[in-house]
Formats: structure tokens, sequence, C-alpha cells
């Protein structure tokens, strides 16, 4: 698991800056990096204890998770997975969460990409202002207007249907999966577009032949960017889809799960583990491509 | 169309600083410069409906007395706001905001700063380190919190790891008294937000000048020094986006935390702005009043922002 990590390649080469300072102090300084050693180290040990308190409760009987709290063998079994499965109905909620993570993601694509294509190519002021309002658009807090967008989904005859937060989702993405993929299409080089329209190609056929192959790599930093915001949206999942068990998603069942098991932590943990099986095995594989996308989507804000 | 298109934007670009001569062909250039701008129209228009709309009619929302979704609405001008300045639960809400955002914005910003230039310097086993700081960007907010709820409850982690250690008399229900819970909250926080600021710095260090370091270790600079008067100085643009970042995510994001980790008590030790958003339109059927709320938390953070903006840009 341990990753290659992300886009360190350019220093790689040159020499690491570590070496301890040349003269005088040198005893202190010794001390200090002994010290900031042993705090990261600290802290990471702090990072992975709640974890894989999870990881090894899920295993575990009840009893055992209360008398050995941190022996990953003791009284080991399987059955807090299916009780978790069958309590929170997690098999359809689960669904739900992909249902609406894909239809979401593929909305926000056939949305942001036109845009993006069109405000690369653009050199008038009108394309300017339309960027600027998704750079500002960015930084709105969509939280606030919780309500209000309950009142939207009742106006549209889509309260307690998924299908709303697939409407709503990618309104909330569109500002970084546009700044995003501007830049990218920008880097396209002017005669790569011109022998294209030369050769007859009418707009949709350049934006499909020549800009989205050469801003792939983009695309997926949204994909996976977006990925993550959608399958762990919470609060407009639980207030607008609602807790029915056939439509509500794998976050808002989640909790659920705290309620009706109050003394069983084994259960709980086991939910959680669940839910976090899709996002691993997407980081697993696109562990590189993760870290830089989440990058990405804070350096452009 | 995009030969039509294509031609008159280098004309008008070109010509654009100097004051248009005649009126007509200007105009019907603007037209064209713009018409390939259509596939932006449904993006924009999608971002204006969803999310720039709801915000809107905030405004008008938190103006009225609004006591259930499907209730009806009458209009009351200004009447929850000053109900709102008289209210001690929202003053306990907004003093809780307050201490949640000074101390974890700091703590986050500094940490995640010393973390990054830590990692950066790629000790020993700083792959592992990464990785493991990458973590909690995986958790959903729901997921989080329920995690932590198995670290504080009566019989969870904290109390075991006391019982082991032989503390076991200092154990108790930490989320169950209001200091603690509250405590318990901050401590959720910062486990979920320094590392993953510190990925997002680490990464973003990484293309700073390596030149600039070495020199400095060459005058003798440590490491100290260096971070500080070297790094942050040059770093100092992302540091703000960091700022930025974990400002909305404490004013905001925490209220999944505080709904799922104490639902806002014991009594309302723990209750925040954002959790009261929430709480009040959906379980006390007080909409309006929520509303107007969610009008101050706008507001404060804008407010934030810019003061945030300020702060970092200035000085070179």
């Amino acid at each position: 698991m341990t990753t290659t990590a992300s886009p360190l390649n350019t220093r790689a080469q040159a020499a690491p800056v570590r070496a301890s300072s040349s003269r005088g102090s040198r005893g202190i300084s010794a001390f200090l990096t002994y010290l900031s050693h042993g705090a990261i180290w600290l802290y990471v040990l702090l990072l992975l204890v709640p974890i894989y308190y999870l990881v090894i409760s899920a295993f575990k009987t009840n009893t055992a998770i209360l008398n050995e709290p941190f022996n990953p063998f003791a009284g080991l079994v399987l059955d807090n997975f299916g009780k978790a499965w069958e309590q929170a109905t997690l098999g359809p909620a689960l669904l739900n969460q992909a249902y609406l993570t894909v239809g979401a993601s593929v909305l926000t694509l056939l949305l942001a990409i036109p845009a993006s294509y069109a405000l690369a190519r653009s050199k008038g002021k009108l394309g300017g202002i339309v960027e600027r309002i998704f750079q500002v658009g960015f930084l709105v807090p969509a939280f606030a207007a919780l309500v209000p967008t309950v009142m939207l989904a009742i106006s549209m005859n889509l309260f307690h249907t998924r299908e709303f937060l697939i409407l709503f989702l990618p309104a909330g993405a569109m500002p970084l999966s546009v700044i995003l993929l501007t830049q990218a299409m920008r880097t396209v080089p002017a005669e790569l577009e011109e022998s294209a329209v030369l050769d007859g190609a009418s707009q949709m056929r350049v934006l499909w032949a020549v800009f989205l192959p050469v801003t792939m790599p983009t695309t997926i930093t949204v994909i996976i960017l977006n990925f993550l915001g959608f399958w762990n949206e919470y609060f407009f999942s639980l207030v607008i889809i609602g807790p029915d068990p056939a439509l509500r998603t794998a976050q808002v069942a989640l909790p659920t799960l705290s309620m009706t098991n109050a003394a069983q932590y084994g259960v709980l943990a086991a939910g959680i583990v669940i839910t976090l099986i899709p996002v691993y095995i997407v980081y697993a594989i696109f562990a590189e491509k993760m870290e830089g996308a989440v990058l990405a989507g804070a350096l452009k804000g | 169309m995009a030969v039509i298109d294509a031609a008159p934007t280098e004309v008008s670009s070109a010509a654009h600083p100097a004051s248009p001569r005649s009126q007509t062909p200007r105009r019907r250039s603007v037209w064209k410069r713009n018409a390939g701008l259509t596939f932006a129209l449904p993006a924009l228009v999608w971002f204006l409906v969803f999310t720039i709309g709801p915000l809107f009619s905030l405004f008008y929302f938190s103006m009225t007395n609004w006591r259930g979704l499907i209730a009806p609405r009458t209009f009351v001008g200004l009447d929850n706001f000053t109900k709102l300045f008289a209210d001690p639960v929202l003053h306990q809400a907004a003093l809780n905001t307050l201490i949640q955002l000074v101390i974890t914005v700091p703590i986050v910003v500094c940490g995640a700063f010393m973390t990054a230039y830590y990692v950066n310097l790629r000790p020993r086993g700083h792959r592992f380190i990464r990785a493991v700081l990458f973590t909690p960007v995986l958790l959903s907010a729901p997921a989080l919190a329920l995690v932590f709820l198995g670290v504080f409850a009566p019989t969870g982690l904290v109390n075991g790891f006391l019982d082991t250690i032989g503390l076991g008399h200092i154990a108790k229900p930490w989320l169950a008294n209001g200091d603690s819970a509250f405590i318990a909250i901050i401590i959720v926080i910062l486990w979920a937000s320094v590392s993953v600021s510190a990925v997002m710095l680490a990464s973003a260090m990484n293309s700073l000048p390596t030149e600039v370091f070495e020199a400095a270790e060459l005058d003798g600079c440590g490491h100290w020094r260096r971070m500080w008067l070297i790094a942050f100085p040059m770093a100092k643009g992302f540091v703000g986006v960091i700022t930025t970042l974990q400002f909305l995510w404490t004013l905001f994001t925490s209220a999944a935390v505080v709904l799922l980790l104490t639902r806002g008590g014991p009594g309302t030790s723990t209750i925040n702005l954002s959790f009261l958003v929430y709480d009040y339109a959906f379980n006390k059927s007080k909409v309006g009043y929520a509303q107007a709320i969610a009008v101050i938390l706008f507001v404060l953070g804008v407010l934030g922002l810019i003061g945030i903006r300020r702060l970092f840009r200035s000085k070179p």
C-alpha cells in the first residue's frame, strides 16, 4: 500500500535538504531533530490508532472489544458484517450511493467539459466574467442554503428522490471542475485545433477529438475529486432523500447503526468498514492520482 | 461555426485596448466573439439555479415566521434577527463556534505546515507517513464521527487504554460531560484536518526551488529558521488557501461531527452555529429562525474569507 508518492519526482534528483547544520550548536540541533522525528511518529501513531481500533473491532465480539480492546486476535467473529449489512440495509444503501455518485459525476462532466472548452477558447470579456463567477463560486458554502435547497426540491416535485441529488450535486462541483478543466484546455496547442478546423471538423468534433484526449489527465483528476465528494456527501442526502431504507444512501444508513447498537461497537465498526471499502479500492488503484487531485482541488481556490 | 468564431477573436482582442471607432462592427464582433460561450451556458445556469438561487432565497426565508417545511410562512421583517441577539442559546453556539475556529485553524495550519516541511525532507519512512496522512481524506463526515463515537464511548478506546495503563480511575464517559465532549469535538476536527492539510501543503511545497534551501543550509541556517524564514514566506500563498479551507471546514462541515457525536449535548454544551442551522430547521420546527442563523453563518463565512485573504496577501 505504501505508494510511490505523487509529483515528487521533480526534486528526486536534487540533493535532499536534510543533513545537520554545519558548525556549532550541534547538540541542540541534534536534539531538536530527534524531537521532531518523535513528534511526527507520535502523530502518525495517533492517526493510526483509531483506524486500527475500528478495523479490529469490526472482527471481534462485543465482550472481546470490552475486555481486550487492543488485542486483534481476541474473540474473532464475522457476524458483525452480516448484522451491519442487514440492520442498516447496506445493500440497497450502497447501490443508492453508487447510483448517486455515478449519475452526478456523469452529469458534472457533461456540463463542465463543454463549458471549459468554451471558456478556454473565449478571449472576450464575457468569458472572463463567467470564469470569475466560477472562481468565486468555489468558495460559496452550500451548507448555509440547506433549507432553501429542500424548498427547491419540493417545488420541482423531486423531494424524497435520489434524482434531485443527482441534479443538485453537480452544481456544487461545477466551479472547481470548470476551473481545473479550463486551465487544462488552455494548454492545447492552437495548431492542433486549427488543423482540425481546416479539415472541416465541427466544434463538437474539435472538442471530442482534439481537446478531450489532451486533457484526459485533468478529466481523471476531476472525476476522482467528484467521486470523493459525492460518495461522502451527507447532509443534503439526509434532508432531501430522507430515511426511507429503499432510497437512502450509505452515508445516511450508516449512522442508524449507532442508534440501534448503542452498546455494540463491533456492528457499527463493521458497517463503517463496509462503506469505506469502495473508497479504499479507488484509492488503492489511483493513489498517486488521488493525492494529485486533492492538491489540485486545493490550489485552484 | 468554428471558423467564424476563430477569426474575429484575434482582431478584436488586438484592437481592444484602443477605443472603438465605429459602433456597429464592434457590437457584431462582441456577439460573434462570445457565440462560442453558448457551450458554457448550461453549466452556468446549473450553478445559478442550484447554488446561487437557494442562497438568495435564504435571505428572504430568514425574514419569515415559519414553523415547518410544509407550513405556511409569514413575512416578519427582521424579527428573527432581533430575537437572535437576545437568545442565550445562540450566544452559546456563537461562542462555541468562535472557540472552535480560534483553536482549530491555527493548530491545523501550523501543524500541517511543519508536518509538510518534515515530509518534504524525505526522512526515513516518508512514503509511509504520506499514506497514513492521506487516510482521513477518504473518511466521510459520518464515518469520521462514528469512528470517534467508538473512541470516546464509555467502553471505548480511550477508556480501554486508560485501563490498560492502570489509569482506569480517570476514565469517564467523555461525551456525556459538557467540557470533555466539547474538547472531544475539537480533537476530531484536528485529527481529520491536520493530516489532510499537510498532504496538500507537502505537495505544494515540493515545487519550491531547492537551491534556496541549500544556500541557507551552507550559511548555517538550522531547520527551524529555514522552515519559518524561508519556506513559510515562499509557501505563503498555499498556506492562505489551506487556512481558507480549514476555516470553511470548521465553520460548516463540523455540523455533521456535532450531530453524530453529541447532538449538541449534553444540554447545549457542544452546539455550534452550523449545527443549529440543521437542528432548528429539521428537529425544532423553527425553520425561519434557522434561516436567520444561516444568514449570520454565511456572513461570518464571507467576512472570514476576506480577512484571511487580506492576511495572506500584502507583504511579499
